[in-house]
């Protein structure tokens, strides 16, 4: 049962084409259902018994909940918010599709979407060096951890090479952010943010790896009244810091460069500087089409599982994006968005992470 | 033609093979999200829960060679065809009011070439204008073409419908910004019109499918024209007391130059949608004219512009408003600021010589307060040419007056349109200047031509002899 709330955002976006031009999906793939505009209409029309939840839910998970629309509206119109509660609707209601379904129940038996349970040797090993308890956790997320584990051992290098003392978990807990994306704010997930929660309110600092799960750390967390009193702070701008007190030490190759703001960074948690300060002591960073808050999403790993080719795609548009100011490397600082754009074979693009920059590699 | 199960299967594994199967949909969700625009009436319907006509199909061609497949297919099972853009249009010209197929445009959104020697960029007709103002900035030009839909609609969108932007006092109307086209005609057929819009072979191809409405063919593939961003861009607005020297001031002005912008509110919308976006708290009629290009000839434009209209009593009211106005242009459509349901309304959008355009507001706004006294009627007119000028009026029905049987709130809806238009046509006004036609309008195209309706009639006959293309639009 959807709030009036969220009701009074699905009657205004249900007629408004206004930030057509700005989804990330749509313009990857051209169809018309992929627009606010669309899913807001689908929702009317459920809400006046017109159309049933199960008719128009597949629709719902083709959106990236990456606020474009959210930001891009004069308004202040939030279809983000009416998605994600389309998708806590259809939970409760059992009419989750086939393919979301298998994913939330791999989050709750493993704690990723992927089900995946071994970690790659080489990252293992690395983390084994880390293992003791200190003040300091670097938490490294699913996305690094299963899917591209030498970002991880990426991270931790950084890490290791700022003499940082740190602690990396053998078996991080889910942050509950796959979750959050799947099922919203159901009891499961709100119940894996308070184990994770438990375990994280053991160190004093936990450096957040990747932007997805710092968006919730920060964001979700508190909204929901998960109590995380670690002190939370974000890898972008965890090096930031390190390269402002000497611990870092930088070379600048003058190489150009363009950024590809995460947008769980620049606009859920209006982070935009951090990471162009550790660009900018490595190389020079220029700007690209939408950026900063402003930022177009280019893909990322989870949505991937059941949309590849529309990834393919929308990776390949933001590539686009940067070749139309001549730029011939993107750095990115989401392990998602690294992998997104790394599917897309380039010759002329190179994809780098921002530990990849810092550690000249 | 009746569409039986077995057939609509046949046909549905024929489009697919001519589109691919990922791009041909007969999904619900498809169906439902091309089935309403931003038509009052279609909207109308589907607040009150009611499901538009949907078309059978959904197909997305990613280029001329793939349209041409759809329209042999649909020519020869003889099922109408409704191209549909990104469905921003307010007249109901892309509803599949027949069911059959939409053919969306949007795959065909990739831009070939930008060419900054020749200054245009050829793209797909399905590219989004906004995506096509990004790729000319990139190249450090401009599109000038800025309508408040320019994130919201396509190139094909505006084409089709003759749209126009807010600059277009300099920069001219869509169909002036337009080089050569590709169109898919009915048959399959794929033509090119000349590579220039300016030349004495005959009358001009561009024009006959600008402004057709997906009725005469498909355009597929478009150049654009681009400009140099301007060294400078100036704003003044002013107050009128008196909407008759406002006309009187700005013909004058259109005789010594072209300002880009030009726009004047009559006192209700002064009162209403100024004061709300601009923050004008003053009686009378606000303008605000903008003017650019190179320094050294924006200043003399100025030096024109406040002669010309302290001439006639305009009060200046500097430069503030004027850019306000600019920051906020769009602002007036998101919803909380455009009009929208729970209330009836229709943008009526005339355009008259002078002389009879002032004639026209006077008398639009007396037939519709007069016969409908539960109607506003305001304007503001935002298109000027050296001959006449647009007048963007809208009727607005407050909630309490809207029928909730929708039946009856589309009658009221078309009787208080019936009364509009033909006021305007009565003292020489044309149907419309920049939405188009659809269905909204059709029935008045043959009132609005008369006999010279039969040359659009004949170029139909001719090129779609089944009349498959986007039926009942156009008053086709």
């Amino acid at each position: 049962m959807m709030s009036e709330k969220s009701k009074q955002h699905v009657e205004s976006c249900r007629f408004c084409w206004m930030c057509h031009h700005i989804c990330p999906i749509g313009n990857a793939t051209g169809l018309e259902r992929n627009t606010a505009k669309a899913r807001a209409l689908g929702l009317s029309l459920v809400n006046r018994g017109a159309l049933k939840l199960s008719d128009v839910i597949d629709n719902i998970y083709e959106c990236a909940c990456c606020g474009g629309c959210v930001t891009d509206c004069v308004t202040g119109w939030d279809p983000v918010m009416f998605t994600k509660e389309a998708r806590l609707d259809a939970a409760m209601e059992g009419v989750l599709p086939e393919y979301i379904n298998k994913l939330v129940d791999n989050c709750l038996e493993t704690g990723n979407a992927y089900g995946m349970t071994e970690v790659d040797a080489c990252l293992a090993e690395t983390t084994a060096k880390h293992a003791e308890k200190t003040d300091v956790l670097l938490f490294l997320g699913v996305d690094a951890t299963y899917k591209v584990p030498t970002a991880a051992v990426n991270a931790i290098k950084v890490l290791e090479k700022a003499g940082v003392n740190f602690t990396v978990l053998a078996k991080e807990p889910a942050s509950g952010q796959q979750l959050e994306y799947l099922i919203s704010a159901a009891n499961e997930t709100k119940e894996q943010m308070v184990a994770c929660a438990k375990e994280l309110n053991a160190f004093a600092k936990v450096v957040v790896f990747d932007p997805q799960d710092a968006k919730v750390f920060k964001r979700e967390y508190k909204e929901w009244g998960v109590e995380l009193t670690a002190e939370v702070v974000t890898f972008t701008a965890y090096t930031a810091e390190l390269i402002k007190n000497g611990a870092l030490a930088v070379v600048n190759t003058g190489k150009e460069v363009v950024y590809q703001d995460p947008f769980q960074l620049s606009r859920d948690l209006g982070e935009t500087a951090e990471a162009r300060e550790v660009i900018n002591a490595y190389a020079v960073c220029n700007e690209m089409l939408c950026h900063g808050k402003d930022t177009m999403w280019a893909g990322n790993i989870l949505m991937k599982e059941w949309m590849p080719d529309v990834m393919l795609r929308v990776a390949s548009d933001r590539i686009n994006n940067a070749k139309g100011v001549k730029a011939d490397t993107i750095v990115t600082a989401s392990v998602s968005e690294y992998a997104a754009l790394k599917a897309v074979a380039q010759d002329d693009v190179k994809i780098i992470a921002l530990e990849e920059l810092i550690l000249g590699e | 033609m009746q569409m039986n199960e077995f057939l609509f299967s046949m046909i549905l594994t024929e489009l697919e093979d001519a589109v691919g199967k990922e791009n041909c949909s007969v999904k619900e969700i498809d169906k439902l999200t091309h089935s309403v625009d931003y038509y009052w009436l279609s909207r109308m319907w589907a607040d009150r829960g009611r499901r538009m006509p949907e078309a059978d199909f959904v197909v997305a061609p990613k280029d001329a060679q793939e349209t041409s497949k759809v329209l042999k297919i649909a020519n020869y099972y003889k099922i109408p065809v409704t191209t549909w853009g990104a469905g921003g249009g307010s007249q109901g010209g892309a509803l599949p009011v027949c069911g059959g197929i939409i053919l969306d445009t949007k795959r065909m959104n990739k831009i070939y070439e930008v060419n900054t020697e020749a200054m245009y960029i050829e793209c797909g007709t399905g590219c989004i204008y906004k995506h096509l103002e990004w790729a000319a900035n990139e190249v450090g030009k401009a599109t000038m073409h800025y309508p408040s839909s320019i994130a919201c609609s396509t190139v094909g969108g505006f084409l089709a419908h003759r749209g126009i932007g807010v600059c277009s006092n300099k920069y001219g109307k869509i169909d002036d910004m337009v080089l050569q086209m590709e169109v898919v005609l009915p048959n399959g057929d794929i033509i090119y019109t000349s590579p220039t819009p300016k030349h004495a072979v005959g009358p001009d191809l561009n024009q006959i499918f600008i402004g057709s409405e997906g009725t005469l063919g498909v355009i597929t593939k478009a150049q654009m024209r681009i400009y140099d961003q301007p060294e400078e861009r100036r704003f003044r607005a002013f107050l009128f007391q008196d909407m008759d020297a406002a006309f009187k001031a700005s013909k004058e002005l259109l005789q010594k130059f072209k300002p880009s912008v030009m726009r004047l509110y009559d006192e209700a919308e002064t009162a209403s949608l100024i004061k709300k976006v601009v923050g004008v708290e003053r009686k009378g009629a606000f303008m605000n004219i903008a003017y650019e290009g190179l320094t050294k000839m924006v200043d003399v434009e100025e030096e024109i512009l406040l002669e010309t209209f302290a001439k006639y009593g305009a009060e200046d009211l500097g430069s503030e408003y004027g850019e306000k106005w600019w920051k906020e242009k769009l602002t007036f459509f998101y919803p909380g600021h455009a009009l929208d349901l729970p209330k009836l309304y229709g943008t009526m959008d005339t355009i008259a010589p002078y002389g009879k355009i002032e004639k026209i507001y006077y008398a639009m706004k007396e037939a519709i307060e007069t016969n409908f006294p539960q109607a506003k009627f305001i304007a503001h007119f935002s298109h000027w040419y050296e001959w006449g000028a647009m007048m963007y009026d809208r009727f607005i029905v407050d909630p309490e007056f809207v029928p909730e049987d929708p039946e009856e709130a589309l009658r009221l809806h078309q009787a208080i349109w019936t009364t509009g238009i033909r006021a305007a046509l009565e003292n020489g006004g044309v149907v419309n200047d920049h939405h188009g036609v659809g269905i909204k309008l059709g029935r008045y195209v043959k009132e609005q031509y008369g006999p010279a309706m039969q040359v659009l009639e004949g170029i139909k006959k001719q090129l779609d002899p089944n009349g498959i293309m986007n039926p009942f639009k156009l008053g086709l």
